[in-house]
């Protein structure tokens, strides 16, 4: 949804009718917004730059579900199979890839290019897994395209992942990271502040990288698909390649968010990548509204902060109810699934719906007609 | 010879069970048109629900009974206060509300009862195995659940076939505008599935329990169910039955097959497996109906 342009802005040019940022007063509002990000938010504490790492990861592994789901209408609930693949191929080149001696590796790791280089392979391992537990879209669809998803998700973490991939190495489950491995170029990634300027890098080329898609020819055909699949083939789509398109570039944005992840935790196991966390996902792009990018970083935000706030209650809570913190992941589970039945039957439209009637109350004032 | 027999037996009677939440689940989806991914949680509920009238000291008949009348009263209400307001809503849509109220019910579930695994104690059926024909041998705990879950599904479907309400039902699956003009009311026909849903589950995660213990893991049931009913078509009450049956025993035989090959939960994840090939090969099932869609 374009928001409409305040009263008295006419554009004279193509060039200025295509333009992301088409008056002064948004140059402004995004200067502002690097300025906070690049600035202002990292001068915060820890704990802040901690719950702000969580939601960035959120939006990223959000902003995959949203392109399959709200652009491109193929369900899935599988998306944190996606996000594991990638992170587990990501921790993999980190461990091994120093233990040999040939040259390129050598190469990799001297010079400090081989978690960029694994971030990018972790998004192309990713994007392959997907369009594999995508082909089944080219028949399906719906309900049966859920399923499949679903599967994915089964099969990937607790199959696959656990029982063999985890096992590469004899490590056991759960991969650390020895500290210095992560590294891009001289910087090494160990504190807070730097996963955080990785996290707002990842996420704003992301971002853009997928408005962008949005309005280029795989996009239209992404959306076409999205509302009537069958019209969008006699429009001369190939629907099943754009669908597995769809899906590649989903996986690939999954694969990077799981690769990022890792320099968080320093450390990845499969438990972080539950079905739960799938259905999660779904359910910040359906809080945040479906179909639009804002919606993805709006619902992560909610999701992300209102959790956060209720981990502060239930702390002061806890003197008097000492067995609220014990079930504080059940009251966790209990209220997402609330919060999700009751924005879908009050706000269906989501947060992004709200965000746009404000905004164009402010640009349409006074004649909002 | 004797293995092979033996696991597809034990087979069929865990595809009893799974037969018995199948039946409720396609029951939803052809009355509503809801997918329902909140199955494993009813079971959830159904198994504690009974665990806490045995514990209490009632006979497990009763407790049972007791069972379906709460999972009947629960299967109207999460249909009353949500899903009834979401008819005619996209298909995601109502599949988020349900998933929705399986965590609702799940962190309802964990917040009232823990996590810890409970068995029936005293155990309801003695762990002494049935043998036939002096070399068959089968669990007490499988036979009476198979039995149990038989039972339920022969009266549910003589429900269908045979009472005013079950003919309303099939007559709302079948033709929803047909039905609403010879009066039948949609919307008792809706609470009537859920409630009957509800109520299979229930009893499907008793039995369930009964073999296993019961923890969390139970609702895991619920997402088997999915492979059942995709393998007999959606909206069929026989497919579901059938694929119940199906996927117990191939779940069974990969487990005593493949388990060699492949180390680890090969018997957890085979009939997801499967359900990924049929949804390739036959994504309707065996007896779902193929829709010609239009523009």
């Amino acid at each position: 949804m374009q928001a409409y342009l305040p009263c008295g802005v006419y554009h004279q040019q193509y060039s200025e009718d295509h333009a992301w940022w088409q008056t002064k007063f948004v140059w402004g509002k995004m200067i502002l917004l690097g300025v906070l990000l690049f600035v202002v938010f990292p001068w915060f504490g820890g704990y802040y730059l901690g719950i702000m790492n969580s939601i960035g990861y959120t939006i990223m592994g959000a902003l995959g579900v949203q392109l399959l789901i709200g652009f491109c209408g193929q369900i899935t609930l599988g998306h944190a199979a996606f996000i594991a693949v990638g992170a587990y191929t990501s921790a993999l080149m980190l461990l091994h890839i120093p233990e040999s001696q040939a040259f390129w590796a050598v190469f990799l790791t001297k010079s400090g290019l081989l978690y960029p280089v694994s971030i990018v392979a972790a998004g192309i391992v990713g994007g392959l897994w997907s369009v594999l537990f995508g082909l089944p879209s080219a028949k399906v669809k719906g309900f049966y395209l859920i399923m499949t998803t679903m599967a994915a998700q089964f099969i990937t973490v607790d199959f696959v992942i656990t029982q063999y991939v985890a096992q590469i190495g004899g490590r056991g489950q759960a991969f650390s990271l020895p500290p210095g491995t992560i590294k891009i170029g001289p910087w090494e990634i160990d504190s807070d502040v730097k996963v955080y300027f990785l996290m707002v890098t990842l996420v704003i080329l992301m971002t853009m990288a997928v408005a962008n898609l949005m309005r280029s020819k795989t996009g239209r055909a992404w959306i076409a698909i999205r509302d009537n699949d069958i019209a969008a083939e006699a429009m001369g789509i190939n629907i099943i390649l754009y669908k597995l398109k769809a899906f590649f570039v989903a996986g690939f944005i999954a694969g990077v968010a799981g690769a990022f992840w890792i320099s968080n935790l320093s450390a990845v196991s499969p438990e972080h990548f539950t079905w739960f966390w799938s259905l999660w996902l779904v359910g910040v792009i359906l809080i945040g509204g479906f179909g639009s990018i804002h919606g993805t970083i709006f619902g992560s935000l909610f999701m992300v902060l209102v959790m956060e706030l209720l981990q502060v209650i239930v702390g002061v809570l806890t003197p008097w109810f000492p067995s609220l913190s014990m079930n504080f992941l059940f009251l966790k589970e209990s209220l997402f699934g609330l919060s999700i039945c009751v924005f879908l039957i009050f706000e269906p439209n989501g947060l992004s719906y709200r965000w746009w009637q404000i905004k164009n109350y402010f640009n349409l004032w006074p004649f909002s007609y | 010879m004797e293995l092979f027999i033996e696991v597809v037996v034990t087979g069929i009677m865990l595809g009893g069970v799974y037969a018995l939440v199948a039946l409720g689940w396609t029951l939803i989806y052809k009355c509503s048109g809801v997918l329902n991914l909140a199955m494993g949680e009813l079971t959830l509920i159904g198994a504690y629900t009974c665990l806490q009238f045995y514990t209490w000291g009632i006979p497990f008949v009763l407790s049972i009974i007791f069972t379906l009348i709460i999972g009947f009263i629960l299967g109207i209400l999460p249909e009353r206060i949500f899903l009834d307001r979401l008819i005619g809503e996209p298909v995601l849509t109502v599949i988020m509300v349900t998933v929705g109220l399986s965590f609702f019910f799940k962190g309802l579930v964990e917040t009232l009862w823990g996590t810890d695994t409970r068995v029936f104690s005293p155990p309801v059926f003695s762990l002494e195995p049935y043998r036939l024909f002096g070399w068959l041998v089968i669990g007490k705990v499988y036979l009476w659940s198979f039995l149990a879950a038989m039972i339920l599904l022969v009266l549910f479907v003589a429900f269908f076939q045979f009472t005013k309400w079950g003919l309303s039902m099939q007559a709302t699956a079948d033709d929803e505008m047909a039905a609403l003009s010879l009066g039948i009311s949609a919307r008792f026909v809706y609470a009537a599935a859920w409630s009957i849903a509800f109520m299979a589950a229930g009893v499907g995660g008793t039995l369930l329990g009964n073999i296993n213990g019961i923890n969390i893991s139970v609702s895991h049931l619920g997402l088997l169910v999915l492979p059942a009913v995709v393998l007999g078509g959606l909206n069929s009450v026989p497919g579901a039955i059938v694929g119940g049956l199906i996927i117990g025993v191939l779940q069974n035989l990969s487990g005593a097959y493949l388990d060699q090959y492949f180390p680890g939960g090969v018997k957890e994840i085979a009939p997801f497996v499967f359900m990924v090939i049929i949804l390739l090969f036959k994504p309707y099932g065996l007896w779902g109906w193929e829709r010609i869609e239009r523009v």
